[in-house]
């Protein structure tokens, strides 16, 4: 008799002839997460199973952040000869619980002694007469007890969500424009969760931005590393642009200016890492940059694709989504980003891209050789599964 | 690198580390203790005791030590009106630090009505407006030494006086913690009853730091234990920590002419800077009776992190005296005290000379200040 986790897989059954892909790659993840516990992975009769993990809780918990897993159980793993050890481990289960409950049997072994319904019978009957304060309720239990009778019997109680999904790594790569504050670590998040590698772009325009904003975005970076594996976070040199775009452009559309130049460097550098796409945090409407005219302005610039998740969300929701993934807090620390600092005190909220170009035209032939600077200039950071692999801007002891 | 953030914290001198490594080491017993060992270490804290009291102008039984000086804030204001019978009038000053200002929930909590007073536009005590407010129903008033973010010296003895007249039983706490060793000071001549210090702000170390009281001056303790520290800061004494807030004093007290080597640097990147670049003074004339020898505050027209970062980049390490943190954007008590503008806090920068520094270091200072006004003085939010 063992412990062991049975890992149940969505949207992968959905694939067609390329499904061993998907199944491949997810089995390698949950492997991969399952790992620091010890954990020993495989997968059997379209289930993935973890055996010989140290503490089942946590290693259920981290399987169940894995993209693709639907949904995790810590169960016993038994022989299913003798029934009578069967009937006692359910008993046992039931111990501690009050209220109701009902056994729900399955097997796949059709040659077993008992069919389903006389498993239930015979189980729960035993859960009753050891554990006198239950009642059964087969309509609305508080507690389902399920017993598989496969090659083994297995018994578990209720199950921990998982993230859903699908597999990391078999859609792709994506280039998330990271930014310090709540909605772009959801975006990256949701991307991640379809399946995207990520590579995440940050504008740094120190002195405007400190240190400690700097930071706050490797933290972000190493949070979402978490359910996301390696993330490469390359922090884009944004200075002198953004000072360029302030004395150059006109006010009300620095704003848009300047998102034009980030997608233009995001753009650069997902080519270089070879990302198929750009994601960003933008909401429709949530703030001037981001209208319908204004996203227009800002894709005008793009020659890949733009995912936007979070388009058709509230605030309310984004901040829902960053809490439940870990980076709500984290974006909540009050350090000022490069997207605030120069903020116009009218921006343009429709914009007339012709417009928007000409008062671009004003930052001059330089503007490609900028660009080309902040690409070239970026710092590489990697972060992979919550830690902080690489940093080479972490801050030195000063000298005396 | 050119540290001039002395009033967030000082580097410890050396006096300060060898005397904490020579109480880690060797005095570490528990001075309650009764073997001799412990009844030296009590010893070495009674000589501590009797230095630092004697630095301050004060006895050294008035003298409890505390975690930090806003510890000593709280046990001096809390510890007070906790004493006092039925609803009281206390009078905080303005521009205080946190640790006094924001003690008005607690107190109102007692059922005490808490009032603040101002300052002109030097960021001095208004005194006239200050006059007016007390009467025989006052019963505690608090204000600084030395303002922390504009380095203007408080009329403390002053208000002391004029606070005594209108009542003779109030009480007087005065938060010296930017003031003692830089600007002087005898408590024992003084009308004040309480008054706190830091031994991080003159090159101590961290998690140790006083209050004095005067004595016939009851109040009543915040941390309760075995009676320590005559039963108002109960806890075993951080012994390595007394010892390295006495040697810093004792280094402190060895330079006769520290407040005039402190204003000589400040001085001298004041010069520097003035007449070079267009600048406001927040707060009194520096070179005036009311300017604290070792703070600067000045607005340099770039918003005051950005210059912080600035400097940072040139290696010169400086505060932003209006602790507007940049999300909020809210003036800091300092400045709304001297009713001053939104755009001076906005753009305050605040140098802060510590006894290390150097004339020459006044002189690379002011350079890089012009050197990053040349590169960040354009670009400003509109």
């Amino acid at each position: 008799m063992r412990e062991i986790l049975l890992v149940r897989f969505g949207e992968v059954y959905l694939k067609g002839l390329n499904r061993p892909v998907f199944m491949r790659a997810l089995v390698r993840q949950v492997r991969h997460a399952a790992e620091p516990f010890g954990g020993h992975a495989w997968l059997s009769d379209s289930r993935i199973y973890v055996s010989d993990m140290s503490d089942a809780q946590a290693c259920a918990e981290r399987v169940a952040m894995v993209f693709g897993v639907h949904s995790v159980s810590i169960a016993t793993e038994m022989e299913k000869d003798d029934f009578d050890a069967i009937c006692r481990q359910a008993s046992q289960m039931m111990r501690d619980k009050t209220g109701t409950f009902k056994v729900r049997a399955s097997r796949s072994d059709k040659r077993y002694p008992y069919d389903s319904p006389k498993i239930n019978e015979l189980v729960g009957g035993y859960i009753l007469q050891e554990n006198p304060q239950l009642r059964v309720d087969v309509k609305n239990p508080d507690y389902v007890l399920v017993i598989e009778i496969r090659e083994k019997a297995t018994l578990h109680i209720g199950r921990l969500e998982g993230a859903g999904g699908m597999p990391m790594g078999t859609s792709g790569k994506a280039c998330l424009l990271l930014s310090g504050g709540i909605d772009s670590p959801v975006a990256g998040y949701m991307i991640a969760r379809r399946g995207v590698k990520l590579i995440a772009v940050h504008f740094h325009s120190f002195p405007y931005t400190s240190e400690r904003a700097r930071d706050k975005v490797v933290e972000l970076a190493r949070i979402l590393s978490q359910a996301c594996g390696r993330i490469d976070l390359f922090i884009a040199p944004f200075t002198q642009i953004q000072m360029n775009i302030h004395q150059l452009c006109p006010e009300e559309m620095t704003t848009l200016i300047m998102r034009r130049q980030m997608m233009r460097i995001a753009g650069c550098i997902a080519a270089r890492e070879r990302a198929q796409a750009l994601v960003t945090g933008e909401s429709l409407g949530q703030v001037a940059s981001q209208t319908m005219e204004a996203l227009a302005c800002t894709d005008d610039v793009c020659s890949l694709p733009v995912f936007r998740p979070l388009i058709g969300f509230d605030k309310i929701d984004i901040i829902n989504k960053a809490e439940k993934i870990g980076t709500y807090a984290t974006s909540s620390l009050p350090y000022e980003d490069c997207c605030t600092i120069f903020t116009p005190r009218h921006p343009l909220t429709r914009p007339r891209l012709d417009a928007v170009r000409e008062g671009e035209a004003r930052l001059g032939e330089g503007l490609e050789t900028l660009i080309q600077a902040a690409v070239d200039g970026a710092e590489k950071v990697v972060v992979e599964d919550g830690r902080v692999l690489q940093d080479p801007g972490h801050p030195q002891e000063a000298e005396g | 690198m050119i540290y001039l953030d002395n009033s967030a914290t000082t580097k410890p001198c050396e006096a300060a580390v060898q005397a904490m490594h020579e109480a880690l080491e060797n005095g570490w017993f528990n001075p309650s203790a009764a073997y001799g060992p412990a009844v030296r270490a009590e010893k070495r804290m009674w000589e501590a005791r009797e230095l630092l009291a004697n630095a301050a102008g004060a006895k050294p039984d008035w003298l409890v030590f505390t975690a930090s000086g806003s510890e000593a804030d709280s046990l001096a204001i809390l510890g007070s009106a906790a004493r006092f019978h039925g609803g009281k009038r206390i009078l905080l000053f303005a521009g205080e630090h946190p640790a006094v200002l924001r003690t008005k929930a607690q107190l109102e909590a007692m059922g005490h009505t808490v009032e603040t007073f101002g300052a002109g536009p030097d960021g001095v005590v208004d005194l006239p407006r200050l006059v007016s407010m007390l009467d025989e129903h006052v019963a505690l008033l608090s204000c600084m030494q030395v303002n922390n973010e504009t380095g203007a010296i408080q009329p403390i003895e002053e208000i002391a006086r004029l606070l005594k007249q209108a009542n003779p039983q109030a009480l007087m706490h005065v938060d010296g913690v930017q003031g003692f060793l830089r600007v002087p000071f005898r408590m024992e001549r003084s009308l004040v009853d309480l008054y706190s210090v830091s031994a991080h702000k003159i090159h101590g170390p961290k998690g140790v730091a006083a209050l004095f009281v005067r004595e016939g001056v009851r109040i009543a303790a915040r941390v309760e234990g075995g009676g320590q520290e005559h039963a108002l800061r109960s806890g075993t004494e951080n012994t390595p920590g007394i010892a390295g807030f006495a040697a810093a004093a004792q280094w402190m007290l060895s330079f006769p002419e520290r407040a005039q080597a402190l204003r000589a640097v400040k001085m001298r990147l004041y010069e520097r800077l003035r007449g070079a670049v267009p600048l406001r003074v927040n707060g009194p004339d520096p070179g005036g009776e009311s300017a604290a020898p070792h703070i600067l505050n000045l607005s340099l027209g770039v918003r005051g992190e950005v210059m912080l970062h600035a400097l940072e980049q040139e290696g010169v390490y400086v505060g932003t005296g209006s602790a507007c943190s940049s999300k909020k954007r809210e003036m800091s008590a300092a400045f709304r005290a001297m009713g001053a503008q939104k755009s001076a806090a906005e753009t305050a920068v605040r140098f802060s000379i510590g006894m290390m520094n150097t004339l020459e270091e006044a002189d690379e200072a002011a350079q890089a200040v012009l050197r990053c006004l040349q590169v960040y003085g354009a670009f400003q939010r509109r």
